[in-house]
């Protein structure tokens, strides 16, 4: 790596570390409330404190696990119905103003009704997730299917290629960029809303520990907690970027 | 004629599920705690238009909504455009910025809330952290991609900074800003919205949670259309600004 | 450059019936809404042949092309192949498109994108490797098969897509303005390449452009197309030995003869200096 990408490279440490250190003096002078900024060392000794006493690990693997599994049921489902109404002409024309309508809803809109039909229990929670998350991959899927290059499908028809091949061979990769990047929001969305059900449904989990830890004024505890789920939504984000490079290689070729 | 039969097939299944439902509720085949009939709903709507809590609701979530998406716009034009400008600014920067997106607004709302409590202010911070990086990233790549030849005018005719930032600079970006600041705004509306679902005792948000924990299934239905409704509303107004103002700048080629 | 052919190219499926022939229009006509695009064409394709039609833009070349595909119905008239009605697309007749950006598939490598004129018949993976690479070579891109077409030149994409209609194993050829959007350089290279695949096989091909001279230079035929509507003007017998040079044809005495005729059929105002 040449010199000057080194030399940035350290400005930025050392820009970042810069930012702590004052935030560390300021919050020590008390020229900053301590208790709405506590200093980064007290941060960090909480969120070391908290992982030695048990009460990290199991937190965040719940709203891991949440956030995983409503956002899996959302992207699989939203990916295979945003398709089927993209092929279907009927499907389209009938379900179109509802799609409409529901489209600028927002995800937590589901929670009120949710609560009504499944109290404040686990399967809401889930529940809510999923029907938060499946939009951005329905309309996805959905816009994918729908902008299939026509020249493919003329040569699909001049190739004899019958229905389900043409879906499985041209028509899904043709989507699948737009599929991942509604997966994509979507996982973002299930975090938000893994976190929201939590404080909501006081379901064991980070989004409800960080609320505990306002209640009792504990704040080292709730930045602790914020910085857990910063760096959880930013893993996650990774990862499927990293996917997405994997499986959309051929991406950085296409004019 | 293709118009008119289109519209019909749209409204077939609204009208028809409408139509299932409030059969479903005089019959007592739903359960009238969770799905009350769509009669009683128009009934509740009615009522809760008479009285004006659906209309304060509205004006109390769009205060803070647009409050924050003010104060998260401008934030992020502010820390954008130096980014934008100064290749070597955003890389020295930009990754402490990166380490902070991540964190899911969601996660500030206990943070908000044991600096302000409940409230309005509280909920214009979580919306404004919500807004300031769609903004901020769109202005970072506007700025970077105003011509090089505006920039050097304003060196050549020796414009102190805050003069060449606020009549070139900003400007020739402010097409491309303005589309952020679009994205902002629906995303204003709905951390307001969920704001108000978990925690902050205001808003149509905290409406529908009471309406649908104090067994008013009625209320909570109407005040969920009444959202989707606004919802809506607020997609258009905003899809008309950004055709009508923006696309016009748009058109002046900014390199 | 070229592979040993009789080995890779399989036989063909049938014996066509050498009377008919490979594709005949009978008083075809089409027409898009009020616009008749297409009045009255009567051609007939033989086997073996490669048949070159020009005309200028708006002349319905391409909605000929797509009809004679079977993308397209008739609003009238006859379409016959090898005697037999067209109802639609079929692999017998296949179509090499001039947006090969479009036309080949950028998620797939570009011996896969040839595989996929047969993957349908089965065969393992190797195999359908194999067969493509072989296609492939013949045309020169033995090296970039592992490649995504994103990664080649224009002139290499449409010699993929080329390769592809050749993997179908087709009895026409159909070509709709191929190499309209390449330079000239490329386009030498590409019209030999085409020129010396028809000398090898002798597919039967319809080739469409609005480049005079590469008609003559490629065809066995010209028909020279009128515009609005599309109409058969007049039908060349080009005649000039084979193989063709492209130095050496197109000085060609015969060459430049069809050359003024063409041009005075479709670009009258064109007069030679007097």
């Amino acid at each position: 790596m040449s010199a000057s990408r080194w030399g940035t490279r350290l400005g930025a440490l050392a820009f970042a570390a810069s930012v702590l250190a004052l935030w560390e003096v300021l919050a020590d002078a008390r020229f900053i409330s301590p208790v709405f900024f506590p200093s980064p060392l007290r941060t960090a000794s909480a969120l070391q404190a908290m992982a030695a006493r048990g009460d990290l690990w199991a937190p965040t693997s719940a709203t891991c696990v949440r956030m995983l599994y409503g956002w899996a049921v959302a992207s699989l489902l939203g990916a295979v119905v945003g398709a089927a109404i993209a092929r279907s002409a009927a499907a389209r024309a009938y379900l179109q103003p509802i799609l409409e309508f529901l489209r600028p809803l927002p995800a937590s809109a589901v929670i009120p009704p949710a609560i009504l039909f499944l109290g404040l229990t686990s399967r809401m929670v889930v529940t809510v997730i999923a029907f938060g998350a499946i939009w951005p991959v329905l309309l996805g899927s959905y816009h994918g299917f729908r902008t299939v290059e026509p020249r493919l499908s003329e040569v699909a028809a001049l190739l004899r290629i019958k229905s389900v091949p043409y879906l499985w061979k041209i028509a899904l990769p043709s989507a699948l960029p737009e599929i991942f990047a509604g997966v994509r929001v979507s996982l973002a969305i299930a975090l938000i809303l893994a976190i929201v059900t939590e404080m909501q449904a006081g379901q064991s989990g980070l989004g409800f520990n960080i609320l505990m830890a306002q209640r009792s004024f504990r704040s080292p505890e709730l930045y602790a907690g914020i910085l857990v789920l910063g760096i959880l939504g930013l893993i996650a984000n990774q990862l499927l970027l990293m996917a997405e490079r994997r499986f959309l290689r051929w991406r950085e070729f296409a004019s | 004629m293709n118009r008119a039969l289109s519209i019909c097939r749209g409204a077939l299944l609204p009208i028809l599920l409408v139509g299932l439902w409030e059969a479903g509720a005089r019959t007592g085949v739903l359960p009238p705690g969770t799905l009350s009939s769509p009669a009683a709903i128009g009934a509740a709507s009615l009522e809760a238009l008479r009285d004006g809590s659906l209309l304060w609701g509205t004006i109390e979530t769009f205060e803070t909504a647009l409050c924050g998406l003010a104060i998260g716009s401008i934030i992020g034009v502010i820390i954008g455009a130096p980014l934008g400008l100064s290749p070597m600014v955003e890389a020295v920067v930009g990754p402490t910025l990166d380490a902070i997106r991540p964190v899911p607004s969601m996660a500030l709302l206990p943070l908000a809330l044991l600096i302000y409590g409940f409230g309005v202010r509280m909920e214009i911070m979580v919306v404004a952290f919500a807004c300031t990086w769609p903004v901020l990233i769109v202005t970072v790549s506007a700025v970077r991609a105003i011509d090089r030849r505006l920039l050097e005018v304003a060196r050549v005719l020796e414009l102190p900074w805050l003069l060449s930032m606020g009549r070139i600079v900003l400007p020739a970006a402010l097409a491309r800003i303005g589309v952020g600041v679009r994205v902002a705004a629906g995303i204003a509306l709905v951390v307001a919205v969920t704001t108000e679902i978990v925690l902050n005792p205001r808003g149509l948000g905290y409406q529908m949670i009471v309406a649908s924990q104090s067994l008013r299934p009625d209320l909570m239905w109407a005040e969920l259309i009444w959202l989707g409704l606004v919802g809506l509303a607020f997609d258009l107004v905003l899809r008309a600004i950004e055709g009508r103002w923006l696309a016009r700048y748009a058109a002046v080629p900014v390199s | 450059m070229c592979a040993q052919v009789s080995q890779i190219v399989p036989p063909p499926r049938t014996r066509t019936n050498p009377e008919h022939s490979a594709l005949e229009t009978r008083r075809l006509s089409m027409r898009f809404g009020n616009r008749l695009v297409l009045d009255d064409i009567n051609l007939t394709v033989r086997q073996g042949e490669f048949l070159c039609v020009v005309g200028p833009s708006g002349c319905g070349k391409t909605t000929l092309l797509r009809l004679l595909a079977g993308l397209l119905r008739s609003s009238s008239g006859e379409l016959l192949a090898a005697g037999a009605a067209v109802a639609g697309p079929s692999r017998d007749r296949a179509m090499v498109f001039q947006d090969y950006g479009r036309a080949l598939l950028p998620w797939r490598s570009v011996w896969a994108n040839v595989a996929l004129a047969y993957e349908a018949r089965g065969g393992s993976r190797a195999e359908r490797r194999e067969r493509a690479f072989a296609l492939l070579a013949r045309m020169g891109l033995a090296e970039v098969g592992e490649y995504f077409p994103g990664q080649l030149s224009g002139g290499m994409q449409q010699r993929v897509q080329i390769a592809r209609a050749l993997a179908q194993d087709p009895r026409v050829l159909l070509m709709d303005e191929p190499f309209g959007a390449h330079d000239a350089m490329t386009r030498q290279h590409l019209q030999d390449a085409i020129a010396r695949l028809g000398g090898e096989r002798r597919i039967t091909t319809v080739f469409i452009t609005h480049d005079l001279e590469e008609a003559i230079y490629l065809g066995d035929r010209v028909v020279a197309l009128a515009a609005n509507p599309g109409r058969v003007l007049e039908t060349l017998e080009v005649g000039l030995p084979r193989p063709r040079d492209q130095l050496g044809t197109r000085e060609a005495p015969l060459f430049l003869k069809h050359r003024h005729r063409l041009f005075e059929l479709l670009l009258p105002g064109t007069r030679p200096h007097e």
